[in-house]
């Protein structure tokens, strides 16, 4: 029996048949704006965690590049929703115009668009809002799981992130209605009809501008780092955020680049000018969303890369510097701390965990005022830098101290000091070479000094040094200090093998003999708050949270890394090295894979773009007799650029950048540097072997959608006289 | 029928503004097959978006029945669109996601009642065109000959004033283009449609009852057909050749 379909009735039924057959072009739609909401929730339920905040200090620089790659982060995933709803428009012009051709009016064809686009990006944002959470929850218990564990570790939510992904919520909402709107607005109804097929080439600029772009970023990156310290030169004060706008030329020499890929290819074409001419056509018509995703890609791998540095080079050079060690510990203390153990305390604590110790040499330092000159604030901006006595703190060896502390032979002139820095002399901005007098600061007597040189210890390198007097001016100039000014310094061996549990006894008994008067962090001076306080002036250290450290929790990473008595323990700083860090290390791990999901995303979602928009195309190039192979080399010339161009570019950026600027710290490149370096360029290298395997996924899926059959042979050669 | 008067269109690409159109006069009478050939860039098209009230034109006036179409807002072009006019195109532009009965009920839909009448006249197109075998299918399921005849069919759901052809043969082949020539003289002889073709193909344009010749925004020649289609299409093909010498 002939059985009719049911008839639609009206254009709601229509619509609502419509919007189903659309489904598979929803789905892209969809997905992307899930991802997106899910990779903000999650990013922003990171970034308000006070997990996270703890270890990441207010106005530290690992939170400032935290927030800085959010932005960028953000940044990526606005373009690509975007990105996604025109793509999902273009599509749905047809329909529209089709309607519209018809006779269906913009206001009758309004509610139903809106309805649509309203149910489809805001269910697919709302999970994409509620999925962050879990999302969040279950990476953070695989990194708990799989690389460290440690009481710091565990998640806090902080639930006014929820503010943050209802903003972008709605952004999303409004930049779909508002895309739906511009095309119902559209007087041309052909436009609407053809938007599908329409191309988007870019303007063709000359040979030059890839080259041109290459200059301008170096000159964008140069101007952005120098930019500051040019600022406090001509203005004597520190400058804004708004400082960081000079790096903006990176952006257009970035899109340079991108633009001269697109357009030109970076290959001479002298020899073969008809090679690829296919794929680089394709390119070029439909360039403009080609040259934005490529930049946007290009971001945010360089903002994941940028992330995954920051431990392998904090990593390596504190794993060379632990190894380099002469003594198993080092450990400094007051003299009025009466609680810290004593040689005797500490061997009798080793025998009770079945082990000795050896080599125990102790010596006392003295912590004395040097003048020199410093930032004097005029207002809480501008500044002068000025001569001031009471300018840093030092703490001095006698020579004789120093020879029995350290067993290194050093003859120190009268009236002259030495600095003690590494071999690297990595800690030279934290020493003062320029002092002309020490002063004491219980009976302010004071000492005229010169500086006569470096001495080179590397356990004694601390950041805010050790010094070197001549025994008669130690005499001197030490006579009348209080035991709060007079301190000691200790290092002593393992006998036999070290026992983890009696570093970790030895860490936590040293932590607990000290009182609340030295609980500060290595920034604090005494010396500079003395300065402070005669001047009637408020000293900073004390409103500034990032240098808040707590005895009772010795485990953060700030009180490790911080703390002015932190002793050095060989064994612990190696072991717990990942402990120590592991805020750190999941942070910035998490914001990799966020950047590189995101840039994997749209790499991908371009490149089945390129297949469905140029369908036609190839479906030509077959009926021209195109083999196989030839059209894989067409797929594989346009997404090879799509994954390739933003990977070399963001990683090679981010590289050089790093490089420069731990060689700008202190004016070379150490062999802990070296070595951070080369750990991160094997990482790039993970980088780059996932970006090639989704390729090679890709043009099989590409391959897939063109109904072409993938042959076995790679590369198709291209001869003089391509087909 | 149609009356088109003095009508100027002109496109502007940056600072430069280039005339398509130059002041086209033109009328088409009730139930009279008229098709309009030129080479291209000659306006064709421009001159039936202009018609379907797709674009807007600078000067002159169209009047479609007693309807002028200059001035009319959004809604009430809509509405002359769905109610007046009926379209088919090169592309067919037939709802990928309806099957053939619902594409040729669409312009009923959109204006909002689907009566028994719209269903037993989509019946009777179906079966006119000879489409009705594939009427449950969709579109996709289907070969260019039956999407065009089914876009013919939809053109007609609303007995419309006039029926506006853009290249309606351009994607088909020789046989598909003749079956869908022949439902066009069905709807005219059947239905008593009137016909207004944009089109290069001289075969189909020898179907129809004039040709209106068209080079550089002006209309060049009013050819009436006098002889049988064979002999028109000689004299239309001659006449083009004399056009491009010109």
């Amino acid at each position: 029996m002939d059985v009719k379909m049911q008839t639609i009735m009206s254009i709601k039924d229509l619509e609502k048949k419509l919007a189903q057959g659309d489904r598979k072009q929803a789905v892209l739609y969809l997905f992307c704006n899930f991802v997106s909401l899910l990779l903000i929730t999650a990013y922003s339920a990171m970034m308000f965690s006070p997990t996270v905040l703890e270890v990441l200090p207010t106005g530290g620089d690992s939170r400032k590049q935290m927030i800085a790659v959010f932005v960028l982060a953000l940044f990526g995933c606005v373009v690509f929703t975007v990105y996604a709803s025109a793509l999902f428009f273009r599509k749905k012009s047809r329909q529209l115009g089709t309607l519209m051709a018809l006779g269906a009016s913009r206001k009758k064809l309004a509610p139903g668009l809106y309805k649509e686009v309203l149910t489809l990006s805001g269910v697919s944002s709302f999970a994409g809002v509620l999925a962050g959470l879990p999302f969040v929850r279950i990476l953070w218990g695989f990194f708990r799981l799989f690389i460290v564990d440690s009481a710091q570790m565990v998640l806090r939510l902080d639930y006014r992130f929820l503010f943050l992904s209802s903003a972008f919520f709605f952004l999303v909402i409004a930049s779909s209605c508002f895309t739906a709107h511009r095309y119902l607005k559209r007087t041309n109804i052909m436009d609407v009809v053809h938007e599908e097929h329409k191309n988007e080439p870019v303007k063709e600029l000359g040979r030059w501008c890839g080259p041109g772009g290459i200059l301008l970023t170096f000159a964008g990156a140069a101007c952005g780092y120098m930019a500051p310290s040019v600022y406090e030169k001509l203005y004597s004060a520190f400058p804004g955020a708004w400082i960081n706008l000079f790096y903006i030329p990176v952006f257009f020499g970035l899109y340079m680049i991108m633009l001269h890929t697109v357009i030109h290819g970076w290959r001479s074409r002298k020899k073969n000018p008809y090679k690829n001419l296919i794929a680089r056509s394709m390119m070029k018509f439909q360039g403009r969303q080609t040259v934005n995703n490529l930049l946007i890609c290009t971001v945010l791998i360089a903002g994941a890369s940028f992330a995954l540095f920051y431990l392998p080079t904090i990593g390596v050079s504190s794993y060379l510097e632990v190894k380099s060690r002469s003594f198993d510990y080092y450990f400094h203390y007051r003299l009025d701390q009466k609680q810290v153990p004593t040689q005797s305390d500490i061997a009798a604590m080793a025998a009770g965990y079945g082990m000795g110790i050896r080599d125990y040499r102790e010596s006392p330092y003295a912590s004395l005022a040097l003048d020199g000159y410093t930032y004097l604030f005029d207002d809480e901006k501008n500044y002068h830098i000025g001569h001031v006595d009471l300018c840093m703190e030092g703490k001095f060896f006698s020579e004789s101290a120093y020879r029995t502390l350290t067993g290194e032979q050093i003859t120190v002139a009268d009236g002259t000091y030495y600095a003690v820095t590494n071999t690297d002399e990595t800690n030279l901005p934290f020493l003062e070479t320029n002092a002309t007098f020490l002063t004491n600061m219980v009976t302010r007597k004071t000492l005229p000094v010169r500086f006569a040189g470096f001495a080179h210890y590397d356990m004694l390198a601390d950041s805010f040094g050790y010094y070197i007097l001549n025994d008669e001016d130690y005499d001197i100039i030490c006579r009348g200090l209080t035991e709060d000014w007079l301190g000691s310094a200790a290092f002593f061996n393992a006998d036999g093998k070290d026992s983890p549990a009696f570093a970790s006894g030895f860490f936590y008994t040293f932590v607990d003999s000290f009182g609340p008067e030295c609980e500060h962090t290595v920034q604090f001076s005494r010396v500079v708050q003395t300065r402070h306080e005669e001047a009637g002036e408020e000293y900073f250290y004390w409103n500034d949270p990032m240098f808040r450290i707590s005895y009772d929790r010795p485990d953060d990473s700030n009180f490790r890394a911080w703390w002015s008595y932190m002793p050095k323990i060989r064994l612990l700083d190696r072991g717990d090295f990942l402990k120590t860090y592991a805020v750190f290390l999941m942070m910035f791990l998490f914001i990799s894979i966020i950047c590189i999901l995101a840039a994997a995303i749209i790499s991908y979602t371009r490149c089945m773009t390129i297949a469905l928009n140029n369908r036609y195309i190839f479906d030509d190039l077959k009926r021209l007799g195109a083999p196989p192979a030839f059209l894989m080399q067409e797929i594989r010339n346009q997404s090879g650029n799509v994954f390739r161009i933003p990977a070399l570019i963001g990683m090679s950026i981010i590289y050089l950048l790093y490089t420069l600027i731990l060689y700008v710290n202190d004016g070379k490149i150490t062999f802990g540097e070296a070595g951070g370096m080369a750990a991160s360029f094997l990482l790039l290298l993970c980088i780059g072997s996932l970006f090639f395997f989704l390729y090679r996924y890709t043009i099989r899926q590409m391959a897939k959608q063109l109904n072409i059959s993938v042959p076995k042979r790679k590369h198709y050669k291209h001869e003089k006289n391509n087909p | 029928m149609l009356h088109v008067k003095n009508l100027y269109k002109s496109y502007r690409s940056g600072s430069k503004s280039y005339s398509v159109l130059k002041g086209i006069d033109l009328t088409v009478a009730s139930g009279e097959f008229v098709a309009v050939m030129g080479p291209s860039g000659s306006g064709k098209s421009t001159l039936l978006n202009c018609i379907s009230c797709y674009i807007p034109f600078d000067e002159g006036t169209i009047t479609l029945g007693s309807q002028e179409l200059k001035g009319l807002d959004e809604d009430t072009l809509a509405k002359v669109r769905n109610e007046k006019l009926g379209f088919v195109f090169q592309d067919f532009m037939l709802l990928d996601g309806l099957t053939v009965r619902e594409n040729i009920l669409v312009p009923r839909i959109i204006q909002g009642h689907v009566g028994k009448d719209a269903e037993a006249l989509a019946d009777q197109m179906l079966s006119l065109f000879g489409i009705d075998a594939i009427a449950d299918k969709y579109p996709a399921d289907i070969s260019g000959g039956e999407r065009q005849r089914t876009a013919v069919a939809r053109s007609l759901i609303n007995q419309p004033l006039l029926i506006l052809a853009d290249e309606p043969t351009g994607n088909l082949d020789s046989k598909s283009s003749h079956t869908v020539i022949e439902s066009f003289e069905s709807a005219r002889t059947e239905l008593g449609a009137t016909v207004f073709m944009v089109t290069h193909d001289s075969f189909a344009a020898s179907f129809c009852d004039r040709v209106i010749l068209l080079k550089d925004g002006c209309i060049w020649k009013n050819l009436e057909k006098k002889e049988e289609n064979g002999a028109f299409h000689d004299r239309l093909l001659s006449e083009m050749k004399a056009m491009r010498r010109e």
